[in-house]
Protein backbone atom coordinates (compact mmCIF):
# COMPACT_ATOMS: atom_id res chain seq x y z
CA UNK A 1 0.00 0.00 0.00
CA UNK A 2 3.06 2.48 0.99
CA UNK A 3 4.58 2.65 -2.24
CA UNK A 4 6.89 5.50 -1.43
CA UNK A 5 10.45 5.13 0.07
CA UNK A 6 10.73 5.74 3.69
CA UNK A 7 12.77 9.12 2.73
CA UNK A 8 10.47 10.70 0.56
CA UNK A 9 7.95 12.68 2.50
CA UNK A 10 4.48 12.17 1.42
CA UNK A 11 3.95 16.31 1.61
CA UNK A 12 6.97 18.74 1.05
CA UNK A 13 6.26 22.30 0.66
CA UNK A 14 8.65 25.08 0.00
CA UNK A 15 7.39 29.11 0.35
CA UNK A 16 4.13 27.93 -0.61
CA UNK A 17 1.84 30.95 -1.35
CA UNK A 18 -1.46 31.28 -2.59
CA UNK A 19 -3.35 34.48 -3.30
CA UNK A 20 -6.98 34.75 -4.54
CA UNK A 21 -7.37 37.84 -5.65
CA UNK A 22 -5.35 41.03 -3.41
CA UNK A 23 -5.80 38.87 -0.12
CA UNK A 24 -2.88 36.49 0.64
CA UNK A 25 -4.68 32.93 1.52
CA UNK A 26 -1.20 31.34 2.40
CA UNK A 27 1.98 33.47 3.14
CA UNK A 28 5.55 31.59 2.14
CA UNK A 29 4.90 28.27 4.42
CA UNK A 30 7.51 25.52 5.32
CA UNK A 31 6.11 21.64 5.92
CA UNK A 32 6.94 18.38 5.78
CA UNK A 33 4.80 15.22 6.44
CA UNK A 34 6.47 12.06 6.77
CA UNK A 35 4.63 9.51 5.22
CA UNK A 36 3.08 7.11 7.16
CA UNK A 37 1.79 9.84 9.97
CA UNK A 38 -1.20 11.42 10.87
CA UNK A 39 -0.46 14.91 10.04
CA UNK A 40 -2.89 17.51 11.51
CA UNK A 41 -3.36 21.43 10.52
CA UNK A 42 -5.32 23.71 13.18
CA UNK A 43 -5.93 27.25 12.89
CA UNK A 44 -8.69 29.42 13.41
CA UNK A 45 -11.12 30.18 9.93
CA UNK A 46 -9.69 31.92 7.24
CA UNK A 47 -6.17 30.59 8.58
CA UNK A 48 -5.42 29.03 5.17
CA UNK A 49 -5.57 25.49 5.83
CA UNK A 50 -8.30 24.87 3.30
CA UNK A 51 -6.09 26.35 0.49
CA UNK A 52 -3.05 24.60 1.87
CA UNK A 53 -6.09 21.56 1.38
CA UNK A 54 -6.92 22.16 -2.03
CA UNK A 55 -3.55 22.69 -3.45
CA UNK A 56 -2.56 19.72 -1.77
CA UNK A 57 -5.19 17.86 -3.96
CA UNK A 58 -5.00 19.44 -6.67
CA UNK A 59 -8.17 21.87 -6.08
CA UNK A 60 -6.22 25.55 -6.50
CA UNK A 61 -3.01 25.65 -7.98
CA UNK A 62 0.00 26.89 -7.02
CA UNK A 63 0.88 30.69 -6.63
CA UNK A 64 3.88 30.39 -5.74
CA UNK A 65 6.63 28.85 -4.27
CA UNK A 66 6.62 24.35 -4.69
CA UNK A 67 4.80 21.94 -3.61
CA UNK A 68 5.38 18.19 -3.84
CA UNK A 69 2.84 15.75 -3.02
CA UNK A 70 4.04 11.69 -3.28
CA UNK A 71 7.47 12.58 -4.42
CA UNK A 72 6.07 14.50 -7.50
CA UNK A 73 5.54 18.33 -8.65
CA UNK A 74 1.52 18.88 -7.97
CA UNK A 75 1.93 21.55 -10.76
CA UNK A 76 3.32 18.91 -13.52
CA UNK A 77 1.64 15.59 -12.33
CA UNK A 78 -1.32 16.88 -10.89
CA UNK A 79 -3.28 13.57 -12.57
CA UNK A 80 -0.65 11.15 -11.26
CA UNK A 81 -1.07 12.71 -8.12
CA UNK A 82 -4.42 12.75 -8.28
CA UNK A 83 -4.51 8.52 -8.73
CA UNK A 84 -3.23 7.95 -5.89
CA UNK A 85 -4.67 10.32 -3.30
CA UNK A 86 -7.73 9.75 -1.50
CA UNK A 87 -9.83 13.28 -0.79
CA UNK A 88 -12.58 13.74 2.15
CA UNK A 89 -13.84 17.67 1.36
CA UNK A 90 -14.97 19.73 3.89
CA UNK A 91 -18.63 20.04 2.13
CA UNK A 92 -20.72 16.44 1.59
CA UNK A 93 -20.88 16.63 -1.65
CA UNK A 94 -21.91 13.06 -2.48
CA UNK A 95 -24.39 12.44 -5.52
CA UNK A 96 -27.75 12.26 -4.67
CA UNK A 97 -28.78 11.44 -7.91
CA UNK A 98 -26.96 7.64 -7.41
CA UNK A 99 -27.24 5.35 -4.48
CA UNK A 100 -24.57 4.26 -1.83
CA UNK A 101 -22.81 2.10 -3.55
CA UNK A 102 -22.96 3.81 -6.99
CA UNK A 103 -21.62 6.73 -5.37
CA UNK A 104 -18.60 4.32 -4.85
CA UNK A 105 -18.69 2.36 -8.17
CA UNK A 106 -18.66 5.51 -10.64
CA UNK A 107 -15.94 7.13 -8.45
CA UNK A 108 -13.85 4.28 -9.33
CA UNK A 109 -14.91 4.95 -12.74
CA UNK A 110 -13.49 8.50 -11.89
CA UNK A 111 -9.91 6.35 -11.69
CA UNK A 112 -10.32 4.06 -14.86
CA UNK A 113 -11.17 1.30 -12.84
CA UNK A 114 -13.02 -1.70 -14.32
CA UNK A 115 -16.39 -1.79 -13.37
CA UNK A 116 -16.32 -5.42 -11.71
CA UNK A 117 -13.44 -4.60 -9.48
CA UNK A 118 -15.29 -1.10 -8.94
CA UNK A 119 -18.13 -3.34 -7.26
CA UNK A 120 -16.21 -5.66 -5.28
CA UNK A 121 -14.08 -2.60 -3.86
CA UNK A 122 -17.18 -1.00 -3.46
CA UNK A 123 -18.76 -3.58 -1.45
CA UNK A 124 -15.50 -3.79 0.60
CA UNK A 125 -15.43 -0.43 1.45
CA UNK A 126 -19.23 -0.18 2.80
CA UNK A 127 -18.05 -3.33 4.68
CA UNK A 128 -15.21 -0.87 6.53
CA UNK A 129 -17.79 1.61 6.96
CA UNK A 130 -20.17 0.56 8.20
CA UNK A 131 -22.93 1.02 5.49
CA UNK A 132 -23.18 -2.09 3.72
CA UNK A 133 -26.74 -2.51 5.02
CA UNK A 134 -27.42 1.08 3.31
CA UNK A 135 -25.98 0.39 0.03
CA UNK A 136 -29.33 0.18 -2.27
CA UNK A 137 -30.29 3.52 -0.88
CA UNK A 138 -30.72 7.55 -2.05
CA UNK A 139 -28.36 9.28 -0.58
CA UNK A 140 -31.37 11.82 1.12
CA UNK A 141 -32.05 9.14 3.35
CA UNK A 142 -28.78 8.57 5.16
CA UNK A 143 -27.32 10.92 8.33
CA UNK A 144 -25.17 13.29 8.62
CA UNK A 145 -22.53 10.55 10.27
CA UNK A 146 -23.45 8.12 7.36
CA UNK A 147 -22.52 10.46 4.44
CA UNK A 148 -19.47 11.22 6.44
CA UNK A 149 -18.57 7.76 6.35
CA UNK A 150 -19.35 7.37 3.08
CA UNK A 151 -17.45 10.22 2.03
CA UNK A 152 -14.35 8.09 3.53
CA UNK A 153 -14.99 5.34 1.54
CA UNK A 154 -15.25 6.84 -1.30
CA UNK A 155 -11.73 8.85 -0.66
CA UNK A 156 -10.64 4.56 -0.53
CA UNK A 157 -12.06 3.36 -3.40
CA UNK A 158 -8.27 3.98 -5.22
CA UNK A 159 -6.61 2.48 -2.35
CA UNK A 160 -4.52 5.95 -1.69
CA UNK A 161 -1.19 6.13 -0.28
CA UNK A 162 -2.50 9.70 1.12
CA UNK A 163 -5.87 10.92 2.43
CA UNK A 164 -6.41 14.40 2.94
CA UNK A 165 -9.34 15.32 5.09
CA UNK A 166 -10.87 18.75 5.70
CA UNK A 167 -12.50 19.15 9.05
CA UNK A 168 -13.75 15.23 8.42
CA UNK A 169 -16.01 15.49 11.90
CA UNK A 170 -17.30 19.05 11.80
CA UNK A 171 -21.37 18.81 12.72
CA UNK A 172 -21.20 15.23 14.08
CA UNK A 173 -22.88 13.86 17.22
CA UNK A 174 -19.86 11.82 19.70
CA UNK A 175 -20.86 8.63 18.46
CA UNK A 176 -20.28 10.09 14.79
CA UNK A 177 -17.21 11.22 15.49
CA UNK A 178 -15.98 8.11 17.13
CA UNK A 179 -17.00 6.12 14.12
CA UNK A 180 -14.70 8.47 11.70
CA UNK A 181 -11.78 8.61 14.30
CA UNK A 182 -11.56 4.75 14.60
CA UNK A 183 -11.57 4.75 11.02
CA UNK A 184 -9.01 6.51 10.44
CA UNK A 185 -6.99 5.25 12.95
CA UNK A 186 -7.37 2.13 11.40
CA UNK A 187 -6.40 3.45 8.35
CA UNK A 188 -3.22 5.04 9.49
CA UNK A 189 -2.51 1.64 11.27
CA UNK A 190 -2.26 -0.04 7.74
CA UNK A 191 0.58 2.84 6.81
CA UNK A 192 -2.03 4.94 5.14
CA UNK A 193 -0.74 9.04 5.37
CA UNK A 194 -3.56 11.04 7.07
CA UNK A 195 -3.37 14.85 6.50
CA UNK A 196 -6.35 16.34 8.22
CA UNK A 197 -7.75 19.99 9.28
CA UNK A 198 -9.85 20.29 12.41
CA UNK A 199 -11.19 22.86 15.09
CA UNK A 200 -11.43 20.00 17.67
CA UNK A 201 -8.59 19.73 19.67
CA UNK A 202 -9.00 16.43 21.13
CA UNK A 203 -9.14 14.87 17.60
CA UNK A 204 -6.14 16.85 17.17
CA UNK A 205 -4.10 15.44 19.96
CA UNK A 206 -6.05 11.67 19.15
CA UNK A 207 -5.01 11.42 16.16
CA UNK A 208 -2.35 13.40 15.60
CA UNK A 209 1.23 12.52 15.47
CA UNK A 210 2.50 15.44 14.17
CA UNK A 211 0.65 19.33 14.16
CA UNK A 212 0.86 22.47 13.01
CA UNK A 213 -0.80 25.46 13.51
CA UNK A 214 -1.77 27.97 11.23
CA UNK A 215 -2.89 32.33 11.76
CA UNK A 216 -3.46 34.74 8.24
CA UNK A 217 -1.81 32.30 6.02
CA UNK A 218 1.37 31.56 7.94
CA UNK A 219 3.00 28.39 10.21
CA UNK A 220 2.85 29.74 14.16
CA UNK A 221 3.58 25.66 15.58
CA UNK A 222 4.55 22.71 15.15
CA UNK A 223 5.11 19.67 16.78
CA UNK A 224 4.08 17.04 18.53
CA UNK A 225 0.93 17.39 20.41
CA UNK A 226 2.42 16.49 24.02
CA UNK A 227 5.59 18.80 23.15
CA UNK A 228 3.55 21.68 21.56
CA UNK A 229 1.26 21.97 25.19
CA UNK A 230 4.75 21.73 27.21
CA UNK A 231 6.57 24.19 24.48
CA UNK A 232 3.95 26.93 24.76
CA UNK A 233 1.75 26.61 28.12
CA UNK A 234 3.60 24.34 30.46
CA UNK A 235 2.28 21.78 32.60
CA UNK A 236 -0.56 22.72 34.71
CA UNK A 237 -3.71 25.55 33.91
CA UNK A 238 -5.06 27.77 36.56
CA UNK A 239 -8.33 29.58 35.41
CA UNK A 240 -10.01 32.21 37.67
CA UNK A 241 -12.91 34.21 37.29
CA UNK A 242 -12.10 37.53 38.90
CA UNK A 243 -14.20 40.15 40.68
CA UNK A 244 -14.52 43.21 39.57
CA UNK A 245 -12.72 45.33 42.30
CA UNK A 246 -10.05 42.68 41.94
CA UNK A 247 -6.95 44.40 40.26
CA UNK A 248 -5.64 41.59 37.52
CA UNK A 249 -2.36 43.22 36.92
CA UNK A 250 -0.97 43.66 40.45
CA UNK A 251 -2.17 39.61 40.83
CA UNK A 252 -0.20 38.44 38.37
CA UNK A 253 2.74 40.64 39.75
CA UNK A 254 2.29 38.99 43.02
CA UNK A 255 2.58 35.46 41.37
CA UNK A 256 6.02 36.72 39.65
CA UNK A 257 8.01 33.42 39.28
CA UNK A 258 4.98 30.97 39.65
CA UNK A 259 3.69 31.54 36.43
CA UNK A 260 4.83 31.29 33.02
CA UNK A 261 2.29 33.35 31.32
CA UNK A 262 -0.95 34.24 31.26
CA UNK A 263 -4.28 35.76 28.99
CA UNK A 264 -6.74 38.18 30.33
CA UNK A 265 -10.06 38.51 28.93
CA UNK A 266 -12.71 40.76 30.85
CA UNK A 267 -12.78 39.14 34.07
CA UNK A 268 -11.54 35.74 33.10
CA UNK A 269 -7.73 34.85 34.13
CA UNK A 270 -5.60 32.09 32.41
CA UNK A 271 -2.67 31.55 34.16
CA UNK A 272 -0.44 29.00 32.77
CA UNK A 273 2.09 27.51 35.23
CA UNK A 274 4.51 24.22 36.12
CA UNK A 275 2.41 24.02 39.44
CA UNK A 276 -0.72 25.35 39.42
CA UNK A 277 -1.68 24.48 42.55
CA UNK A 278 0.95 25.86 44.07
CA UNK A 279 0.18 29.02 42.17
CA UNK A 280 -3.17 29.15 43.64
CA UNK A 281 -2.08 28.57 47.34
CA UNK A 282 0.53 31.33 46.87
CA UNK A 283 -2.67 33.72 46.25
CA UNK A 284 -3.61 36.29 48.48
CA UNK A 285 -7.15 36.08 48.40
CA UNK A 286 -8.22 38.73 50.61
CA UNK A 287 -6.38 41.77 48.33
CA UNK A 288 -7.29 39.77 44.70
CA UNK A 289 -11.07 38.38 45.38
CA UNK A 290 -12.34 35.99 42.46
CA UNK A 291 -15.46 34.65 42.09
CA UNK A 292 -13.96 30.91 40.81
CA UNK A 293 -10.79 29.32 40.50
CA UNK A 294 -10.21 26.04 38.92
CA UNK A 295 -6.64 24.08 38.08
CA UNK A 296 -6.82 21.78 35.10
CA UNK A 297 -4.01 20.12 33.22
CA UNK A 298 -2.75 22.48 30.07
CA UNK A 299 -4.68 20.75 26.38
CA UNK A 300 -4.15 21.74 22.77
CA UNK A 301 -6.78 23.95 23.27
CA UNK A 302 -4.53 26.46 25.62
CA UNK A 303 -1.86 26.28 22.86
CA UNK A 304 -4.56 27.02 20.03
CA UNK A 305 -6.06 30.14 21.99
CA UNK A 306 -2.27 31.59 23.16
CA UNK A 307 -0.81 31.76 19.74
CA UNK A 308 -3.52 32.42 17.69
CA UNK A 309 -5.52 34.94 20.47
CA UNK A 310 -8.99 34.80 22.10
CA UNK A 311 -11.08 37.33 19.89
CA UNK A 312 -13.47 36.14 17.30
CA UNK A 313 -12.21 36.22 14.13
CA UNK A 314 -15.50 36.20 12.20
CA UNK B 1 -23.29 39.74 -0.50
CA UNK B 2 -23.33 36.45 -2.88
CA UNK B 3 -25.82 33.58 -2.19
CA UNK B 4 -23.45 30.51 -0.45
CA UNK B 5 -23.95 29.03 -3.69
CA UNK B 6 -23.41 31.54 -6.75
CA UNK B 7 -20.71 30.80 -8.47
CA UNK B 8 -19.45 34.54 -9.35
CA UNK B 9 -18.27 35.92 -12.36
CA UNK B 10 -14.72 34.24 -12.73
CA UNK B 11 -14.01 34.72 -16.49
CA UNK B 12 -11.85 32.70 -18.61
CA UNK B 13 -9.09 32.95 -16.62
CA UNK B 14 -5.00 32.08 -17.74
CA UNK B 15 -4.56 30.64 -21.16
CA UNK B 16 -4.35 27.18 -21.44
CA UNK B 17 -1.59 25.04 -22.53
CA UNK B 18 -2.58 23.02 -25.84
CA UNK B 19 -2.06 19.58 -23.99
CA UNK B 20 -4.82 21.11 -21.37
CA UNK B 21 -7.82 21.06 -23.86
CA UNK B 22 -7.05 17.64 -25.36
CA UNK B 23 -9.84 15.08 -23.15
CA UNK B 24 -8.93 11.44 -22.74
CA UNK B 25 -11.60 9.38 -24.06
CA UNK B 26 -11.19 7.21 -20.34
CA UNK B 27 -11.92 9.75 -18.29
CA UNK B 28 -14.66 11.16 -20.25
CA UNK B 29 -16.45 8.11 -20.86
CA UNK B 30 -16.68 7.98 -16.70
CA UNK B 31 -18.17 11.24 -16.44
CA UNK B 32 -20.32 10.27 -19.67
CA UNK B 33 -21.54 6.94 -17.86
CA UNK B 34 -22.55 8.94 -14.90
CA UNK B 35 -25.07 11.42 -16.14
CA UNK B 36 -26.45 8.21 -18.40
CA UNK B 37 -26.84 5.94 -15.59
CA UNK B 38 -29.07 8.68 -14.05
CA UNK B 39 -30.63 9.35 -16.91
CA UNK B 40 -31.71 5.63 -17.28
CA UNK B 41 -33.90 6.43 -14.03
CA UNK B 42 -35.67 8.86 -15.45
CA UNK B 43 -36.06 8.14 -18.89
CA UNK B 44 -39.41 7.47 -18.81
CA UNK B 45 -40.90 10.46 -17.13
CA UNK B 46 -38.60 12.61 -19.59
CA UNK B 47 -39.48 10.90 -22.83
CA UNK B 48 -43.49 11.33 -22.94
CA UNK B 49 -43.39 14.69 -23.44
CA UNK B 50 -40.75 14.51 -26.19
CA UNK B 51 -43.25 12.52 -27.69
CA UNK B 52 -46.10 14.52 -27.58
CA UNK B 53 -44.43 17.33 -27.88
CA UNK B 54 -44.08 16.87 -31.96
CA UNK B 55 -47.19 15.51 -32.42
CA UNK B 56 -48.52 18.42 -31.58
CA UNK B 57 -46.82 20.91 -33.09
CA UNK B 58 -47.61 18.50 -36.06
CA UNK B 59 -51.28 19.05 -35.31
CA UNK B 60 -51.75 22.70 -34.41
CA UNK B 61 -48.92 23.64 -37.82
CA UNK B 62 -49.64 20.73 -40.02
CA UNK B 63 -51.95 19.64 -40.22
CA UNK B 64 -54.38 23.01 -39.32
CA UNK B 65 -52.02 25.69 -40.28
CA UNK B 66 -50.62 23.69 -42.80
CA UNK B 67 -54.12 23.42 -44.55
CA UNK B 68 -54.22 27.07 -45.64
CA UNK B 69 -50.60 26.72 -47.54
CA UNK B 70 -52.78 24.67 -50.54
CA UNK B 71 -49.26 24.33 -52.70
CA UNK B 72 -46.72 23.78 -49.72
CA UNK B 73 -43.53 24.78 -49.12
CA UNK B 74 -40.73 24.73 -52.24
CA UNK B 75 -42.65 21.74 -53.58
CA UNK B 76 -43.72 20.18 -50.68
CA UNK B 77 -46.72 19.96 -48.55
CA UNK B 78 -45.93 21.77 -45.32
CA UNK B 79 -46.32 19.70 -42.53
CA UNK B 80 -43.16 17.55 -44.53
CA UNK B 81 -41.74 20.63 -44.46
CA UNK B 82 -41.45 21.51 -41.05
CA UNK B 83 -41.33 17.85 -40.03
CA UNK B 84 -37.72 17.55 -40.29
CA UNK B 85 -37.29 20.75 -38.32
CA UNK B 86 -38.90 19.45 -35.14
CA UNK B 87 -36.51 16.65 -35.23
CA UNK B 88 -33.60 19.59 -34.92
CA UNK B 89 -35.48 21.84 -32.41
CA UNK B 90 -36.01 19.17 -29.98
CA UNK B 91 -32.17 18.13 -30.09
CA UNK B 92 -31.80 21.90 -29.53
CA UNK B 93 -34.12 21.96 -26.52
CA UNK B 94 -32.56 18.88 -25.33
CA UNK B 95 -29.04 20.49 -25.44
CA UNK B 96 -29.87 23.99 -24.15
CA UNK B 97 -31.22 22.38 -21.11
CA UNK B 98 -28.83 19.98 -20.07
CA UNK B 99 -25.68 22.12 -20.37
CA UNK B 100 -27.32 25.10 -18.51
CA UNK B 101 -29.61 24.38 -15.35
CA UNK B 102 -28.42 20.50 -15.07
CA UNK B 103 -24.67 21.70 -15.65
CA UNK B 104 -25.26 24.54 -13.33
CA UNK B 105 -27.17 21.95 -10.79
CA UNK B 106 -24.09 19.72 -10.32
CA UNK B 107 -21.81 22.06 -10.77
CA UNK B 108 -23.08 24.71 -8.06
CA UNK B 109 -25.52 22.92 -6.10
CA UNK B 110 -24.58 19.79 -5.63
CA UNK B 111 -20.61 20.70 -5.83
CA UNK B 112 -20.12 17.45 -7.86
CA UNK B 113 -17.23 18.77 -10.06
CA UNK B 114 -15.44 19.75 -6.94
CA UNK B 115 -14.92 15.72 -6.19
CA UNK B 116 -14.73 14.81 -9.77
CA UNK B 117 -11.53 17.17 -10.64
CA UNK B 118 -10.42 15.64 -7.55
CA UNK B 119 -9.70 12.32 -9.03
CA UNK B 120 -7.60 12.11 -11.93
CA UNK B 121 -10.18 13.41 -14.40
CA UNK B 122 -9.41 16.88 -15.37
CA UNK B 123 -11.41 19.57 -16.35
CA UNK B 124 -11.01 19.19 -20.42
CA UNK B 125 -12.51 15.74 -19.63
CA UNK B 126 -15.10 16.58 -17.40
CA UNK B 127 -16.25 18.94 -20.39
CA UNK B 128 -15.99 16.98 -22.98
CA UNK B 129 -17.82 13.82 -21.16
CA UNK B 130 -21.03 16.38 -20.22
CA UNK B 131 -20.89 17.24 -24.18
CA UNK B 132 -20.60 13.99 -25.24
CA UNK B 133 -23.72 13.26 -23.27
CA UNK B 134 -25.82 16.32 -23.63
CA UNK B 135 -25.14 15.13 -27.24
CA UNK B 136 -26.21 11.89 -26.58
CA UNK B 137 -29.38 12.69 -24.91
CA UNK B 138 -30.34 15.46 -27.10
CA UNK B 139 -29.88 12.61 -30.34
CA UNK B 140 -32.25 10.42 -28.47
CA UNK B 141 -35.09 13.29 -28.14
CA UNK B 142 -34.39 13.81 -31.72
CA UNK B 143 -34.37 10.12 -32.72
CA UNK B 144 -37.98 10.07 -30.65
CA UNK B 145 -39.21 13.25 -33.09
CA UNK B 146 -37.46 10.94 -36.16
CA UNK B 147 -39.83 8.10 -34.94
CA UNK B 148 -43.08 10.19 -34.76
CA UNK B 149 -42.57 12.16 -37.86
CA UNK B 150 -41.86 9.19 -39.85
CA UNK B 151 -45.39 7.07 -38.48
CA UNK B 152 -47.12 10.32 -39.48
CA UNK B 153 -45.13 9.12 -43.07
CA UNK B 154 -43.64 12.49 -43.16
CA UNK B 155 -39.90 11.29 -44.11
CA UNK B 156 -39.32 10.51 -47.78
CA UNK B 157 -36.09 9.80 -48.03
CA UNK B 158 -34.04 6.99 -47.50
CA UNK B 159 -31.25 9.13 -46.37
CA UNK B 160 -33.24 9.89 -42.81
CA UNK B 161 -31.26 6.82 -41.71
CA UNK B 162 -28.32 9.05 -41.17
CA UNK B 163 -30.15 11.60 -38.96
CA UNK B 164 -29.44 10.89 -35.71
CA UNK B 165 -25.19 10.90 -35.83
CA UNK B 166 -26.05 14.33 -37.61
CA UNK B 167 -27.90 15.50 -35.11
CA UNK B 168 -25.48 14.29 -32.32
CA UNK B 169 -22.80 16.57 -34.48
CA UNK B 170 -25.28 20.00 -34.10
CA UNK B 171 -26.43 19.00 -30.97
CA UNK B 172 -22.65 19.26 -29.77
CA UNK B 173 -22.09 22.57 -31.27
CA UNK B 174 -25.35 23.87 -29.06
CA UNK B 175 -24.15 22.09 -26.01
CA UNK B 176 -20.80 24.06 -25.98
CA UNK B 177 -22.71 27.12 -25.87
CA UNK B 178 -24.72 26.31 -23.34
CA UNK B 179 -22.04 25.03 -21.85
CA UNK B 180 -19.76 28.19 -22.14
CA UNK B 181 -22.76 30.30 -20.85
CA UNK B 182 -22.96 28.39 -17.99
CA UNK B 183 -19.45 28.47 -16.90
CA UNK B 184 -19.59 32.31 -17.40
CA UNK B 185 -22.51 33.38 -15.76
CA UNK B 186 -22.37 34.63 -12.00
CA UNK B 187 -25.80 33.15 -11.37
CA UNK B 188 -28.23 31.31 -12.32
CA UNK B 189 -31.07 34.59 -13.34
CA UNK B 190 -29.36 34.80 -16.39
CA UNK B 191 -30.55 31.90 -17.96
CA UNK B 192 -33.67 33.70 -18.50
CA UNK B 193 -31.68 35.41 -21.46
CA UNK B 194 -30.12 32.76 -23.16
CA UNK B 195 -33.65 31.07 -23.44
CA UNK B 196 -35.39 34.31 -24.54
CA UNK B 197 -32.91 35.93 -26.50
CA UNK B 198 -31.00 32.87 -27.78
CA UNK B 199 -32.96 29.84 -27.65
CA UNK B 200 -36.37 31.11 -28.57
CA UNK B 201 -35.40 33.43 -31.63
CA UNK B 202 -33.05 30.56 -33.11
CA UNK B 203 -36.48 27.97 -32.52
CA UNK B 204 -38.55 30.48 -34.27
CA UNK B 205 -36.34 32.13 -37.11
CA UNK B 206 -33.84 29.35 -38.16
CA UNK B 207 -36.04 27.52 -40.64
CA UNK B 208 -37.92 25.23 -38.88
CA UNK B 209 -41.40 26.79 -39.80
CA UNK B 210 -40.70 28.94 -42.50
CA UNK B 211 -37.99 29.50 -45.73
CA UNK B 212 -36.74 32.51 -46.24
CA UNK B 213 -36.77 33.30 -50.12
CA UNK B 214 -39.41 36.00 -49.44
CA UNK B 215 -37.49 38.04 -46.47
CA UNK B 216 -34.72 40.54 -47.32
CA UNK B 217 -31.17 38.67 -47.88
CA UNK B 218 -29.69 39.82 -44.22
CA UNK B 219 -32.12 37.57 -42.37
CA UNK B 220 -30.93 34.20 -43.60
CA UNK B 221 -27.37 36.06 -43.47
CA UNK B 222 -28.38 35.95 -39.49
CA UNK B 223 -29.99 33.14 -39.25
CA UNK B 224 -26.79 31.56 -41.08
CA UNK B 225 -24.82 32.71 -37.74
CA UNK B 226 -26.92 30.16 -35.75
CA UNK B 227 -26.19 26.35 -35.14
CA UNK B 228 -29.69 25.04 -35.45
CA UNK B 229 -30.24 26.68 -38.86
CA UNK B 230 -27.72 24.33 -40.47
CA UNK B 231 -28.85 21.48 -38.09
CA UNK B 232 -32.37 22.40 -39.60
CA UNK B 233 -30.94 21.93 -42.92
CA UNK B 234 -29.20 18.65 -42.70
CA UNK B 235 -32.20 17.52 -41.06
CA UNK B 236 -34.44 18.62 -44.03
CA UNK B 237 -32.23 17.59 -46.48
CA UNK B 238 -31.98 13.92 -45.23
CA UNK B 239 -35.39 13.71 -44.93
CA UNK B 240 -36.65 14.94 -48.20
CA UNK B 241 -33.16 13.62 -50.04
CA UNK B 242 -29.77 15.78 -49.45
CA UNK B 243 -27.54 17.60 -51.38
CA UNK B 244 -24.02 16.44 -50.81
CA UNK B 245 -22.33 19.43 -51.44
CA UNK B 246 -24.53 21.63 -48.90
CA UNK B 247 -24.81 19.39 -46.04
CA UNK B 248 -20.93 19.33 -45.87
CA UNK B 249 -20.82 22.53 -45.50
CA UNK B 250 -23.37 23.30 -42.97
CA UNK B 251 -22.14 19.78 -41.32
CA UNK B 252 -18.50 21.87 -41.52
CA UNK B 253 -19.63 24.73 -40.03
CA UNK B 254 -20.87 22.74 -36.95
CA UNK B 255 -17.82 21.22 -36.26
CA UNK B 256 -15.62 23.94 -36.68
CA UNK B 257 -17.71 25.47 -34.55
CA UNK B 258 -18.00 23.44 -32.06
CA UNK B 259 -13.61 22.67 -32.30
CA UNK B 260 -13.70 26.76 -31.66
CA UNK B 261 -15.52 27.02 -28.68
CA UNK B 262 -14.43 23.98 -26.71
CA UNK B 263 -11.75 25.87 -25.13
CA UNK B 264 -14.29 28.31 -23.41
CA UNK B 265 -15.96 26.15 -21.00
CA UNK B 266 -12.94 24.32 -20.21
CA UNK B 267 -11.00 27.47 -19.27
CA UNK B 268 -13.71 29.23 -17.97
CA UNK B 269 -14.24 26.04 -15.62
CA UNK B 270 -10.88 25.84 -14.79
CA UNK B 271 -11.01 29.76 -13.72
CA UNK B 272 -14.42 28.66 -11.50
CA UNK B 273 -13.16 25.29 -9.97
CA UNK B 274 -9.08 25.38 -9.51
CA UNK B 275 -8.68 28.83 -8.78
Amino acid sequence: MNATRPAEPAVLARRLAKAYGGRVAVDEIDFRVPPGICFGFLGPNGAGKTTTMKMTYGLATVGAGELRVLGMDITRDRRRIKARLGVVPQETNLDNDLTVRENLVFQASYFGTDVRIARARADELLEFTLLADRADERIQNLSGGMKRRLLIARALVNDPELIVLDEPTTGLDPQARLAVWRALERLRARGVTLLLTTHYMEEAARLCDRLLIMDHGRIVAEGDPAALVREHVGREVLELKLEPECDAEALIASLDGRVDGYDLTDDALTLYAEDAEGALGALDNERFPTDSALVRHATLEDVFLRLTGRSLRE
Amino acid sequence: MALPNEPGYRGLGRPLVPGDLVPSPRYSAAVWMRNARVFSRLWRGALLPTFLDPFFYLLALGFGLGTYFAHGIQGIPYKEFVAPGLIASAAMWSSAFETTYNVYFRMNELRLYDNVLSTPVEVQDLVFGDLAWSATRATIYGCVVLVVVAAFGLISSPWAILIPPLVTLGALCISVIGYAFTTLIPKIDLYSYFFTLGITPMFLFSGIFFPFDRLPGWVEVVAWLTPLYHLVEIARGMATGPDGLQLLVHAAWLAAVTALLFPVPVRALRAKLVP
